[in-house]
């Protein structure tokens, strides 16, 4: 009994996970959101200033290409905690920069 | 009519005219079509050279990589620290993201140890959602997650309690959530996920250890729910709390390995901070981790593994010279094998991802053990 119970519980949880992703995909779809909101690389500047140094070194802008900040924001925007806007916005500024 | 011996001369004159003006379109006509060859198979080469730019599908290797020199009271100096770190990334367009490390380092005995650091997938639901999914670095506090890496960490070595055998979780196997939203004029962060937990250790009937490096299996059959929340108020300044509560059982002993040892309670508390200020930088974190009682166990009774770190950094020449400070405070079960560790040091930034660090660390633990060695560290990190 108590396996079916941990069997039951654990394949709730998953399912949950699963529903909020499609949910919160279907709320938002991706071609919506590269449509609507371009980075800014303005805002962008001091976001990279105020972010990317809490942890490390300051990165030359001009060390890496276009397609590999693209990568490199994606994984730093869910180490760091960012924003969807506020990785486009320092993406815009590390393109804008190199 | 006739035609004089000027007429015939003039009628050749043009008709060589003409049939120059006709051979000379007929060669323009190939000239042009020649450069309209040219000129699509250069705007063919720079569509291709262009092509990486707009791709859905991306790669990118990353990672780092670090050497370290030791010389320790009572142990030879040795370069005991040949560490290499690639990190992968796959990413399809702004949707999916997935992030691989591995680790792999140079054994005492000359073997290599190889170990899958997280793999994860990083599914964007929308700008504030990141579905992930996988064997993920933990979230509880900062180090781990943050800073272990050797281009990033500023001292040689990990604070005593944050490294693999510690008081802070290491990684969990699991899913969750995270990510970042405008709250109150600052930014709020954060990140909960689920998991198959740790495992305990025990030796001597008593709890010994923690193995929180994340496992595929859960022996306990009980999930354990954590995460952190972290908030910047001002630019540059955060502070974070973080939690975990599940239950765990003990999997191994002196002996090997404990079969259907009781599921016990199992939780976790953290809080964080860090800050710039004139280019100083500090930061600190503290972290328990806590084992209930469980009756019936190999080790029945209840334990709990703390430590805190404080740590302060200023660049006296940017970009180039720093210098470096913490004060770790590390709590075992067994009050003999804690240790309180004073670490200095003094590094120089060849570029922002390239660094070498020179250390002391005053140690002060259970006597006649590492943890009671002071030592001096030399280490070349670099981040690529």
């Amino acid at each position: 009994m108590a396996g079916i119970s941990r069997f039951r519980i654990g394949g709730l949880i998953a399912a949950g996970f699963v529903a909020v992703a499609v949910l919160f995909y279907q709320a938002t779809p991706l071609e919506a959101r590269e449509a609507e909101k371009p980075g800014d690389s303005v805002r962008g500047v001091t976001l990279w200033a105020d972010n990317c140094a809490r942890c490390h070194a300051m990165r030359d802008p001009k060390e890496f290409r276009d397609d590999q900040w693209r990568v490199i924001v994606s994984h730093m925007r869910v180490r760091a905690g960012l924003g969807g806007q506020d990785a486009r916005d320092i993406l815009a500024f590390l393109q804008a920069s190199n | 009519m006739s035609w004089s011996g000027s007429n015939y001369v003039s009628a050749v004159v043009a008709l060589a005219i003409a049939s120059g003006v006709a051979l000379s379109e007929a060669c323009a006509a190939d000239d042009m079509a020649g450069l309209q060859a040219e000129v699509d198979a250069l705007k063919k080469q720079v569509q291709e050279a262009g092509e990486w730019r707009r791709s859905d599908s991306m790669v990118h290797l990353s990672g780092y990589g670090a050497v370290t020199y030791s010389d320790a009271q009572s142990e030879n100096g040795a370069y005991d620290g040949v560490v290499f770190a690639p990190i992968f990334h796959y990413q399809y367009k702004d949707l999916m993201l997935l992030e691989s490390e591995l680790e792999v380092e140079v054994g005492k005995e000359g073997e290599t140890e190889f170990a899958l650091e997280y793999l994860a997938l990083d599914l964007f639901l929308n700008d504030h959602v990141t579905l992930v999914a996988g064997k993920f670095l933990s979230p509880i506090g900062q180090f781990r997650q943050n800073l272990h890496p050797a281009w990033i960490n500023k001292l040689p070595s990990e604070p005593p309690g944050f490294g693999h055998d510690g008081a802070a979780p290491v990684a969990e196997v699991g899913a969750g959530l995270r990510g970042g939203l405008p709250a109150s004029g600052g930014r709020l962060n954060y990140a909960f996920y689920v998991g198959n937990g740790p495992e305990l250790e025990a030796a001597g009937g008593e709890l010994e250890g923690v193995r929180s490096e994340g496992m595929t299996r859960d022996e306990d059959g009980k999930k354990v729910l954590g995460g952190r929340l972290g908030f910047q108020p001002i630019a540059k300044f955060e502070v974070g709390m973080s939690a975990a509560t599940g239950q765990a059982a003990v999997a191994r002993d002196a002996a090997g390995a404990v079969a259907s040892d009781p599921a016990r309670d199992y939780d976790v508390t953290g809080v964080d901070f860090s800050g710039q200020i004139y280019g100083l930088e500090l930061r600190g974190e503290y972290v328990r981790q806590k084992a209930g009682a469980a009756a019936g166990s190999v080790a029945p009774d209840a334990a709990a593994w703390k430590a805190w770190y404080t740590h302060a950094s200023y660049p006296f020449q940017p970009g180039k010279w720093e210098g470096v400070l913490r004060y770790t405070d590390f709590s075992m079960p067994d009050a003999n094998q804690g240790q309180r560790q004073w670490a200095a040091g003094v590094n120089y930034l060849f570029a922002p991802s390239v660094i070498a660090k020179l250390a002391y660390e005053k140690n002060d633990g259970e006597s006649g053990t590492a943890a009671d060695a002071d030592r001096i560290q030399v280490q070349l990190a670099y981040g690529f």
